[in-house]
């Protein structure tokens, strides 16, 4: 009997969530759905018919894709070394993935823009190199928002992997290398598969940030848009509010999406038992 | 005929701690070979220098008359089991077993058949669909003995198997490795720190201390001529006379002292020449009441018997099925055991007879 009362301590964080988030989300979501008082999908088809809003929409699932897929192919090996090191070097090597976190992302952002500017130093010395004639056009690209996506997100899927290798058995690359298998087999068919579940995770986390980024993009997308920066032009400069809160209800509505597919994978490669 | 030998060879940890130091070992062909001692002492060490785990300093290691120093894990052909079962835990038990046989690139009728032969053997019949979490450790175990046997290796090394299981399954389990080591015939190593474990299953047992193998012989030598004063402690003598000198007489030895003097016959357990430590079991020692008078005559008795010391009990203890006492002498402590209903008490003078054949000569 005594514990019920402790059930009362979540209502102020309850409460706080209902009423900032919850509703909110609620009234958005609704919103979406009426016009003049009246039911209607009209917002939505009106989004789905528009080529340059589509556009913008699959530019930013690609962007995320592409992120996503990045990080894994150059977090991988990474997150594989780091776990076999001793506690103290691995914390270390750790403290250091971890640090584009720690940086504003502003000044992250900017960094970028001093590096694949036009007269940036990455084109500068591919002409200085006499590798290319004209400098790239990277900045202001998708390719710039990826970049940047990347160095934002490699962390996380470097910590949800390392977290994930560490805990397997080192007796079991052992057992692996007893029974015939060469380094390369004991992490195709022993590492990798007891690893999916970080990489699950570390790719939700990252699909999801790279689909809500809004920073990056504003700062390295130029006039190219992504979702959250269209977003933020329909409420902000354009004052449509109606629009943002069908491109929000379609940014929910996509996230879940990921997330419970994602989920299920990992439920199919989970360890059974 | 010899299949495995290391030949002086050393393992250090960063360069400076050895570990193992000139170590040689032989092992025949078709041998249960136990290597036993205290934690820190090298076995495991040795273990997973012949499994290819650990690459030694110096030295050479031959397996089957070719030279294995430099021949990495995998092409070795060993089976290893871990004391943590060291299951894949995200295959089937089916699939744990047929791990080594699909890298082997065996056909898959018959891995089916292989696997199902095997798991026969450990008695798992039955259990190929489940995963490890579902099974108990005594069967997690046996299905790892599985996975290590089905690529018949040329060795079987079994690394404290079964310090993760309950004392009665261990019992059953170290007959079941016995049962199917005899069954295959299979040349096994076999790493443990439980002594009756050990001398249950073993043709030869090596007792190791400080990296070198203080005795190798087969379990009833060891267990009754212990070499070393090291493995007389290890498998319970706790009682050592050392003596000044010794003279070698016709079939006898004569260790003295300034006060007392034994004779010890010859025999196996006492044929090292220039020991003059002896050494010999609680329970081995016989102990009586010690009265200065001899009861049918009413004298004085003075002159001891041959190899007997007299004293007083220090400290009783009750064992359950006998009495365990420190007996103090003018040649130090003993422990004395001795099944009888009503204990002696502190203080009582005793006399301790020390059979002849039940004494040993240690190094």
């Amino acid at each position: 009997m005594k514990k019920r009362y402790v059930y009362w301590l979540m209502l102020p964080g309850l409460l706080f969530l209902t009423l900032f988030m919850l509703l909110p989300i609620i009234h958005t979501i609704g919103s979406t759905f009426f016009q003049e008082g009246q039911f209607t999908f009209e917002g939505y088809l009106h989004f789905l018919r528009d080529r340059y809003y589509v556009d913008i929409l699959l530019t930013t699932m690609q962007v995320s894709l592409v992120t996503t897929m990045a990080c894994i192919v150059v977090g991988f090996p990474v997150a594989y070394h780091i776990s076999m090191l001793s506690p103290r070097k691995k914390g270390f090597l750790l403290a250091l993935a971890i640090f584009p976190l720690l940086t504003s992302s502003v000044v992250r952002s900017f960094s970028w823009i001093i590096i694949l500017g036009k007269n940036g130093l990455l084109n500068s010395w591919l002409v200085g190199l006499g590798l290319i004639d004209q400098p790239l056009e990277i900045l202001y690209t998708p390719t710039a928002v990826m970049i940047g996506l990347i160095h934002l997100f490699l962390p996380l899927l470097i910590i949800s992997l390392v977290g994930v290798m560490e805990n397997i058995d080192p007796d079991l690359v052992k057992a692996a290398e007893s029974l015939g298998s060469s380094r390369f087999t004991v992490f195709r068919k022993v590492i990798f598969p007891l690893s999916i579940p970080g990489l699950i995770l570390g790719s939700i986390l990252i699909f999801v940030g790279s689909m809500t980024a809004y920073t990056t993009p504003t700062v390295l997308g130029g006039k190219k848009r992504v979702i959250a920066t269209f977003l933020y032009q329909n409420a902000i400069t354009l004052n449509d509010w109606n629009s943002a809160s069908v491109i929000a209800t379609i940014m929910i509505v996509i996230t879940l999406l990921v997330i419970g597919l994602m989920t299920k994978m990992s439920h199919k490669f989970r360890v059974k038992g | 005929m010899t299949l495995l030998a290391l030949e002086n060879v050393s393992v250090a940890y960063d360069h400076q701690h050895y570990i193992l130091r000139d170590f040689n070992l032989n092992i025949e062909r078709g041998q249960f070979i136990s290597l036993l001692g205290p934690s820190g002492c090298g076995k495991t060490t040795t273990l997973r220098l012949i499994a290819g785990f650990l690459e030694a300093k110096s030295g050479q290691f031959t397996f089957n008359g070719k030279n294995y120093t430099k021949v990495p894990v995998n092409k070795r052909n060993f089976g290893f089991v871990f004391q943590s079962y060291a299951l894949f835990p995200h295959l089937s038990i089916f699939e744990n077993v047929a791990f080594g046989l699909r890298l082997r690139k065996v056909s898959d009728s018959e891995i089916a058949k292989r696997v199902s032969r095997m798991l026969e053997i450990v008695s798992l019949t039955g259990y190929e669909k489940r995963f490890p979490k579902e099974l108990s450790g005594g069967q997690k175990q046996r299905v790892a003995i599985a996975r290590a046997l089905v690529i018949e290796p040329d060795l079987l090394l079994f690394d404290e198997p079964l310090s993760n299981l309950d004392a009665n399954l261990r019992v059953n389990m170290r007959v079941e490795i016995r049962r199917i080591q005899q069954e295959l015939g299979i040349t096994t190593v076999y790493v443990s720190h439980d002594q009756e474990e050990c001398f249950s299953i073993s043709d030869q047992v090596a007792i190791m201390n400080n990296g070198v193998i203080e005795q190798l012989d087969r379990p009833s030598t060891i267990f009754k001529y212990p070499r070393t004063e090291f493995v007389a402690k290890f498998i319970g003598f706790s009682n050592f006379i050392e003596f000044a000198y010794r003279e070698d007489r016709d079939g006898e030895i004569w260790l003295k002292d300034k006060a007392t003097s034994f004779r010890v016959p010859k025999h196996a357990g006492t044929d090292k020449s220039g020991g003059r430590k002896i050494a010999i079991r609680p329970e081995d020692i016989n102990i009586t009441a010690d009265s200065p008078f001899i009861p049918s005559t009413g004298q004085i008795d003075t002159g001891k018997e041959l190899n007997q010391v007299a004293g007083a009990v220090m400290v009783s203890t009750f064992l359950g099925r006998s009495y365990q006492y420190v007996v103090r002498t003018e040649m130090g402590d003993f422990t004395v055991n001795r099944e009888m209903e009503e204990p002696y008490a502190n203080g009582q003078k005793v006399l301790l007879t020390f059979p002849g054949d039940k004494l040993v000569i240690v190094n």
